[in-house]
């Protein structure tokens, strides 16, 4: 009997998939454990293994098509075994589209009404093209997807194609056969084309150029990542305060515990620092739903990750329980998982409060967008050296500006500023880090580099 | 030209009591034996042992099939056989007695279970042919002694046979017809048949052609006892014996139709008893005496006594070339395996009785006899077994390895590309019984069903083995007049009423199609067509790639289609599309007077089955038709009216609707609208079609059959697949409405298409 083989479902939130590759294909030998296929989730692609061992009989899915979690992807079993009958795969339901509407009368048996009653769809119908005026708007390499149609439904035929391309200059235009042959190819349209040759005429540069320019599609990611801190900005009312902090004594105690052999990293104590005050303000680790306000009586702790294709938000689960030791362990592991893509969705779900450290990244100071479902976010910028006065002398300190972006529907100017000094009083307080109770010494070797501490 | 062939009736009413004398049939008359056969001098030793051997050759080959089944045949153990295993064990007295009756160029059809009847037919006419014939069978083989040569043949006929049960290329019909299609035309074996009965039209029809072509051959038809119960072989037998073959409308040639309907009575038809559970009749022998007042010279013939069979056959043909014919002979034997090889025959009859039966077997029996008779002794008879098996091993041994034929040429031979283009001198020019009918032509112009009688008119006078048949076709002229004239011209040979059997006429023609004639039959209305379904389908249109193209199918049968006249639902149909549905077939209809000539004759001079579509809406419709010979060729549209926004594709009388519907849009629109005629079905013109569609992007197909099935569907479907990126909007199809043809003219009008149908589909698509 062929074995199903199963889309996983890796999140609890997770309603569809799409396989992004098939890295078996049909007919291949699979041994337990084999990766079979992986998947793109929200924010990530997971690589799936085989449970059994076997062949690949069947790919049901193939890489793209988004399939709701739990459904048949495939099939694998023995050589030359059959596999059950199975209905093709869809793409999981979105958005229903008006179906199409058919006046037909049925070629099976008399019906005592029309199917439906004419006139035009009341949904926004779908884009018609005749399949002639298509290749006529292929072989003259224009886009269609713009022109009235004329015919029954809309449907844009032939004379649309011709009249609209009369109507931009179609006949003006100039342009060399191998310009042409390029833009057929990519499917530009030869009516965008700007031509920079003599005349206007449109050369292969010109076709290069509006290639480089063409939109591209964004990533599922991306697009998340734009739906999730729009529909932040558009629901939070943000609003920030900035804090300078003096890191010299904390760099200091750092520098000396690495060289114990603790590799300590700045966000690990500005984690710290943050989970010990969120305890103390209570507001700040809730969330809204702009009726209710929610109390969470744990802290998971979101770390903003940077990675090429953008941005990821691993969280620390129950970080209040968790010692700067295993806080450092535990950031460690969520940052690798996410620069290789493997985090779950479950891990990077579900946060009360969120770090964005772009220390590394030489900057003065910056603002960062609330997570939805929670209150404020905290932006961390690089440690500078700096001139300050500290007893009436002007000394150089390592400065880090922290901003928070707080919820003014859950927060206050007030709270904010209380609950930054809280963070600022920690992070220049060594002796509260349960170390050697040391005063941090004047002149103690920082020794920044020119600029920025870079700190992984 | 002698006295006019028209008779009028002329009887009186007599109610005088008296008693119809059905007459006797004899039963078991052979009183014979092998003694008195050589003593008389009707049958050689030689004669006599080859009786045994084509006997022995038959069991061979069929004990062979069952061995195959359990991989127990030695010489090919391994050999998978595929295909039926209807065996006729048992029987071999009645296949191989009766084929010794028969002469070489004499011709049989046989059935499903043909298996004997083609052995013996083969091996009979191998011993009758001349040195040159046989080595013009076997080219390969050098011997010099008769003897030498005939068993080369005789393997070779084996060896044919064999590949054909296997599906070989080598086989008699290429491996396309198989066990129950097998035929080899060059010894007169016109077909075995799969179909229960129908091969008995195809004999009949062979015997007509043998009869108007005074060939002097006999057709000897074997078909089962089941096989007469079914409504052809009935009809058959009445078509046969036709008075007017033999009474005072024949004149001077009256001579019936020589066939001998030979009933293998094994008294199973599968597993119905005929002798007395699904007949009434105790032997099948009566029923000859409902068709002739001679009972056809019924008897009833021992067949487990080969001897008995051969001496009822000789005399059977001996008596239709005298002109007697036709002969019924009910011949009793039995099948000792069941239907087929899966059938235990248990649940029907007793051991006892097939013991009974095992007991007269024909084979044991006539040995008995050739020991007697001293012609053989004990060892003579084992040395001839031998030799047969040894054959027999040797030539299944060859076509167990045989090719098989090519995939690639699996449509091989569905349709021949020959035609009539000269008349052989034989037939050229016809004798006429008196003078042509006249043809009115006015300027220029006649009326399409005057169009259809001066194509008929034509052909007849140019080709002597065109013959006409139908329903009221002669005196009457038919019953749309469309052949008024032609019985006075033509004479009763060729122009001749037939029954009220349209089964019959479509079968008798497609056997004489295949034993020399081209016939063209009419059925008065189309649907009648769906009554003659097996004998278009299953016969006419499949003898060519069936028999692997040993025989051409030069047929037409015109079918008048009505529509329009309040005749309701049985005479009114438009069934082109059911038959554009049976590979095998050619279809026609004219939509004008002169495609109506033109296409005629061409369909007459094709050598595939033609069926012939007319409208009777048409038939007085007049239009330009010159007097000369020319052809519309089968397969070629024509463009009626060239355009450019929109193609109507149409045949039949809705190309005139079609031609009014491009009015209209000119006149409303100053739409521009071509207009095809399609003219021919199959082969279909899809090039003119194509290049209408990729002109103007645009199509409606319209027909006046109902849309579900239509062929209008799969010409746009067509379309759509080979012209898709042409189309500018889907291809629209027009047709009746998806019912049955009623009687009401107000129904009726809104029930078939009309111009406004396809104006409106254009405009849906403009």
């Amino acid at each position: 009997m062929a074995t199903p083989i199963i889309m996983p479902k890796f999140g609890q939130m997770t309603e569809e998939s799409a396989i992004v590759e098939w890295l078996k294909q049909e007919g291949d030998p699979v041994a337990k454990g084999d990766i079979l296929f992986t998947v793109e989730t929200d924010k990530s692609v997971m690589e799936v293994e085989s449970f059994a061992e076997g062949t690949l009989l069947k790919i049901l899915v193939p890489p793209g098509l988004s399939v709701p979690v739990q459904s048949t992807v495939g099939f694998l079993g023995q050589r030359g075994e059959p596999i059950p009958v199975q209905p093709a795969p869809t793409q999981a339901p979105r958005v229903p589209e008006a179906p199409p509407l058919d006046t037909r009368p049925s070629t099976l048996a008399p019906r005592p009404s029309p199917l439906a009653p004419p006139g035009p769809p009341a949904a926004p119908a779908r884009f018609r093209i005749s399949p002639r005026a298509r290749k006529l708007a292929a072989d003259c390499v224009i886009d269609p997807s713009g022109i009235q149609g004329s015919g029954p439904m809309g449907r844009v035929v032939e004379k649309d194609v011709r009249a609209y391309m009369e109507a931009r200059g179609y006949g003006q235009i100039r342009i060399s056969p191998a310009a042409r042959q390029l833009a057929a190819r990519e499917r530009l349209d030869l009516l965008s084309l700007a031509g920079t040759g003599d005349s206007g005429r449109i050369g292969v540069a010109d076709v290069q150029r509006a290639l480089a320019e063409r939109p591209r599609a964004m990533s599922r990611m991306r697009q998340i990542i734009a739906q999730r801190l729009t529909q932040s900005v558009l629901t939070a009312p943000h609003f920030f305060v900035t804090v300078e902090v003096d890191m010299t004594a904390l760099l200091c105690l750092r520098a000396r515990l690495k060289e114990q052999g603790a590799p300590y990293t700045v966000t690990d104590f500005i984690s710290e620092a943050v989970v010990l005050t969120l305890k103390e303000f209570p507001d700040v680790n809730s969330s809204t739903d702009g009726k209710t306000i929610r109390w969470h009586s744990h802290v998971h702790l979101g770390l903003a990750v940077s990675l090429e294709q953008g941005l990821v938000v691993p969280v620390i689960r129950n970080a209040e329980e968790l010692t700067l030791a295993e806080l450092n362990a535990r950031s460690r592991e969520l940052a690798d998982k996410a620069r290789k893509g493997k985090l779950t969705p479950d891990e990077m779900a579900g946060g009360t409060f969120t770090i964005s450290n772009m220390g590394m990244l030489d900057v003065e100071n910056f603002t960062a967008i609330i997570n939805p479902g929670e209150a404020a976010i905290l932006a961390v910028a690089s440690t500078l050296s700096k001139p300050v006065a500290l007893e009436g002398k002007t000394v150089v300190r390592s400065i880090m500006k922290m901003t928070l972006s707080a919820d003014h529907r859950l927060i206050d100017g007030a709270m904010a500023a209380r609950f930054l000094n809280a963070i600022k009083q920690k992070l220049q307080d060594p002796e509260l880090w349960n170390l050697p109770a040391e005063q941090p010494q004047r002149g103690c070797v920082t020794t920044p580099g020119v600029g920025a501490q870079r700190l992984p | 030209m002698t006295k006019s062939p028209v008779y009028l009736s002329d009887s009186r009413p007599k109610f005088t009591p008296y008693e119809i004398d059905c007459g006797r049939i004899p039963a078991y008359r052979y009183q014979g034996s092998l003694q008195s056969e050589l003593q008389a001098g009707t049958m050689t030793p030689g004669e006599a042992v080859a009786l045994l051997e084509d006997m022995l050759v038959i069991r061979e080959v069929e004990e062979m099939i069952v061995k195959l089944r359990s991989g127990a045949y030695e010489p090919i153990g391994q050999f998978n056989y595929r295909g039926p295993t209807h065996v006729s064990v048992g029987q071999e007295g009645t296949a191989a007695g009766a084929c010794s009756g028969l002469q070489l160029a004499d011709n049989i059809t046989s059935t499903h279970r043909g298996h004997g009847e083609s052995l013996a037919k083969g091996t009979c006419a191998l011993r009758q042919m001349t040195d040159d014939q046989l080595r013009r069978r076997v080219p390969n083989c050098k011997a010099a002694r008769r003897e030498d040569l005939l068993e080369a043949a005789l393997e070779e006929h084996l060896y044919r046979t064999i590949c054909e049960l296997f599906g070989k290329d080598d086989g008699y019909c290429r491996g396309r017809g198989g066990s129950m299609h097998i035929a080899d035309f060059t010894v007169g074996h016109l077909g075995a048949n799969a179909i229960v009965g129908g091969g008995v039209p195809i004999a009949t029809g062979a015997a007509l052609a043998n009869r108007c072509l005074e060939r002097g051959n006999v057709v000897c038809c074997f078909a089962g006892d089941g096989a007469y119960a079914n409504g052809v072989v009935l009809e058959s037998l009445n078509f046969a014996a036709q008075a007017q073959f033999t009474n005072h409308l024949a004149d001077g040639r009256k001579r019936g139709l020589p066939i001998v309907f030979l009933v293998c009575n094994n008294h199973y038809g599968m597993t119905g008893r005929c002798d007395d559970e699904v007949m009434g009749v105790e032997r099948i022998a009566r029923r000859a005496a409902g068709f002739a007042d001679n009972n056809m010279h019924a008897e009833v013939v021992n067949g487990m006594n080969v001897l008995a069979v051969r001496d009822a056959v000789r005399r059977a043909a001996a008596l239709c070339r005298q002109g007697q014919g036709p002969l019924l002979l009910d011949v009793d034997c039995y099948r000792y395996w069941g239907h087929s090889l899966s059938d235990p025959r248990n649940e029907y009859r007793t051991r006892e009785e097939e013991a009974a039966w095992r007991a007269v077997d024909p084979i044991e029996s006539y040995k008995k006899a050739l020991l007697a008779a001293k012609v053989l002794d004990a060892q003579g008879i084992s040395g001839l077994e031998r030799s047969v098996a040894q054959r027999n091993a040797r030539a299944a041994t060859r076509a167990a390895a045989a090719a098989d034929p090519a995939p690639e040429d699996v449509l091989t031979f569905m349709y021949t590309d020959t035609k009539c283009e000269t008349v052989p001198k034989d037939f050229a020019g016809a004798t006429l019984a008196g003078p042509l009918p006249e043809i009115k032509r006015v300027n220029g112009e006649l009326t399409y069903k005057d169009a259809l009688k001066e194509a008929l008119v034509q052909e007849m006078v140019r080709d002597r083995r065109v013959i006409f048949y139908g329903e009221d076709v002669a005196d009457y002229g038919g019953a749309f007049k469309v052949t008024k004239g032609l019985l006075e011209a033509f004479g009763r040979e060729r122009v001749f009423n037939a029954p009220i059997s349209e089964a019959c006429i479509c079968g008798t023609a497609c056997g004489a199609a295949m034993n020399g004639l081209r016939p063209v039959v009419e059925l008065m209305y189309f649907d009648f067509a769906l009554m003659s379904s097996d004998q278009i389908s299953n016969q006419a249109a499949k003898w060519h790639y069936m028999s692997g193209a040993q025989t051409e199918v030069p047929l037409v049968i015109r079918a008048s289609a009505g529509a329009g006249k309040g005749y309701g639902g049985q005479h009114s149909q438009t069934l082109e599309s059911v038959f554009c549905h049976i590979p095998g077939l050619y279809v026609v209809y004219p939509a004008t007077p002169y495609d109506a000539k033109g296409l005629l004759k061409a369909a007459i001079r094709d050598n595939n089955p033609v069926l012939f579509v007319e409208s009777q809406a048409l038939y007085g419709m007049k239009g330009p038709v010159p007097e000369e010979d020319y052809l519309v060729p089968l397969g070629l549209a024509e463009v009626k009216r060239p355009g450019t926004d929109l193609t109507l594709v149409a045949w039949g009388p809705v190309v005139h609707d079609c031609l009014k519907a491009a009015d209209a849009l000119k006149a409303q629109r100053g739409v521009a609208a071509e207009v095809i005629d399609l003219r021919s079905l199959v082969p279909l013109d899809l090039e003119t079609v194509l290049r209408s569609v990729q002109k103007t992007g645009r199509c409606v197909v319209a027909s006046q059959a109902v849309q579900i099935g239509s062929y209008t569907a799969e010409i746009a479907s067509t379309i759509q697949d080979l012209a898709f990126d042409y189309l500018d909007a889907p291809v629209k199809r027009v047709g009746a409405k998806n019912g049955i043809a009623p009687q009401s003219h107000i129904l009726e009008a809104a029930f078939l298409p009309n111009a406004d149908d396809i104006l409106a589909a254009a405009n849906a698509i403009l």
